[in-house]
């Protein structure tokens, strides 16, 4: 209950009532005590707010890591925009223009110039905050556009990254955009942990495949340094971090968004190098493509 | 000298792993009468046998599975060698210079002007051009040199060393007159009308002189 305190001031009050009856059940008195929250309600509301920016800082850490990467996917395009525009001119500007060549030419000029605008959208979608869509959607489409962006990335620390989408994979339902940013997340903690790598291959896998009837599960494995078991039991707790720049929060997010998805996220080391980070995603009944 | 072997059209190999940039090369590369063939990957282009037509590669740096670098230190232990145009989209100087010291022709970032480019590739094919050239007329100057006897081989030796008649018939325990028709026997194969001609070829053969 929200109350005028007496210099003016509104404040949330949390009022409690008890009656004292009598032996027969008659009300005699009511007792009442009316507590001023008003500290802990600010205190709860910064908590949420002081959440939100955590993750939203978390989402432009991450994707901050994939700068070049994500350079790299709109400059292809961009790049073929221009070599195709140069080409269109000097298929028109020769001595007998070949108007098909030309044509041809611009109608690439559009289709890379679009793909360009996607990858950009791509990345406001992943940066972006705000209450979970679930849709339904093709989880092998979703994984490509992150391994798409991650890729440049991965070369550039002579990382292979493989990925085992299994076919006739059934749609799932949950919020595209936050199981992206969980799977980039993955990747890029995947990604640091291999680059320390130097005594073995670098090696990444993507993979996901049905679980049981009712949810798919996706895996990303690498061969990298490791987690020791006391690092381990903490790695989900937030600001615990094993990177020297670490904010220790991706981990913490990922698994929340993943619960809030009826779904769990877990750690498991491999029976060679590295580790293998899991969650699962639930399927509506009858969702197979 | 005239070439042996008649040269044919040039043809532009691209490797590039983007499907949007290999189409936007190839046709830049065809508006100026070029033949192109695109690649999608080093594995893909390995497949591919090199022509005896005047060539060029080009390649983009960074690829997934064999980099632009990797397929160029592979080529550089074939017999047939192209010359090689890279482009990238993010090129630092230590990777240009890496790619210039192991002998790339040209080295483009991305945005590159498409003049730059062009040029680059039809100098490359001139050099290319040379460069198979220089192989065919050593390849037709090692068949004239295999046509002769082996005592024409022994006479030749000695006549890209200066040696007299007389002195060749001493020292190979000859008449005078054989070494003479030897010699111009030696002069006819290998298609020659001087002593310094002849100097010329053995040295580009690499024949080894008896001392």
């Amino acid at each position: 209950m929200r109350l005028r305190r007496a210099d003016g001031e509104y404040r949330w009050f949390l009022i409690r009532t008890v009656p004292l009856r009598d032996e027969q059940g008659n009300i005699l008195k009511w007792y009442g005590t009316s507590t001023d929250i008003e500290d802990r309600k600010r205190a709860e509301e910064a908590l949420r707010e002081t959440q939100g920016v955590l993750a939203r800082v978390t989402r432009v850490t991450v994707v901050g890591q994939l700068t070049a990467s994500i350079a790299h996917e709109v400059n292809q395009p961009l790049g073929a925009v221009v070599t195709n525009a140069d080409a269109a001119l000097r298929w028109l500007d020769g001595k007998r223009p070949n108007l098909n060549e030309a044509r041809e030419a611009l109608q690439r000029i559009i289709r890379d110039g679009n793909r360009a605008s996607e990858v950009v959208a791509r990345i406001r979608t992943l940066l972006k905050d705000g209450t979970p869509i679930k849709t339904e959607f093709n989880l092998g489409d979703a994984i490509a556009e992150i391994v798409a962006l991650t890729e440049a990335e991965a070369q550039h620390r002579q990382i292979s990254v493989q990925t085992r989408i299994e076919s006739n994979l059934p749609r799932v339902t949950a919020d595209r955009v936050q199981v992206q940013q969980v799977l980039m997340n993955l990747m890029i903690n995947a990604l640091d942990a291999l680059e320390e790598v130097i005594d073995h291959s670098r090696g990444l896998t993507i993979s996901a495949r049905t679980d049981s009837p009712d949810s798919v599960r996706i895996a990303v494995q690498d061969t990298g340094i490791g987690v020791d078991r006391q690092q381990a039991e903490r790695l989900f707790q937030p600001f615990f971090s094993t990177k020297p720049n670490g904010l220790g929060m991706g981990l913490a997010i990922s698994r929340s968004i993943i619960e809030a998805h009826g779904g769990r996220l877990w750690m498991t080391a491999n029976d060679g190098p590295g580790v293998t980070f899991q969650f699962d995603l639930p399927v509506e009944n009858g969702g197979a493509t | 000298m005239k070439s042996a072997v008649k040269q044919s059209a040039p043809v532009v190999y691209v490797v590039d792993d983007d499907a949007a940039v290999c189409e936007s090369l190839d046709s830049l590369i065809r508006s100026v009468g070029l033949r192109v063939e695109t690649f999608s990957s080093a594995r893909e282009f390995r497949r591919n046998e090199l022509p005896e037509a005047p060539a060029c590669l080009v390649l983009d740096v960074r690829m997934p599975g064999q980099s632009g670098l990797d397929l160029q230190r592979e080529l550089a232990g074939e017999e047939r060698t192209i010359p090689i145009v890279f482009i990238t989209g993010h090129g630092d100087i230590s990777m240009s210079v890496r790619a210039m010291k192991a002998g790339a022709f040209e080295f483009l970032t991305k945005p590159f002007q498409d003049q730059d480019l062009v040029d680059a590739i039809h100098q490359a094919i001139e050099r290319d051009r040379a460069t198979l050239r220089l192989r065919a007329d050593l390849a037709e100057l090692r068949r004239r040199y295999h046509s002769l006897s082996p005592r024409e081989r022994e006479v030749m030796g000695l006549v890209v060393q200066g040696r007299l008649n007389k002195q060749i018939a001493a020292e190979l325990g000859t008449a005078q007159i054989t070494v003479k028709i030897q010699r111009a026997n030696v002069m006819k194969k290998m298609r020659t009308a001087s002593v310094a001609d002849l100097v010329r070829i053995a040295e580009k053969l690499e024949i080894e002189q008896p001392s």
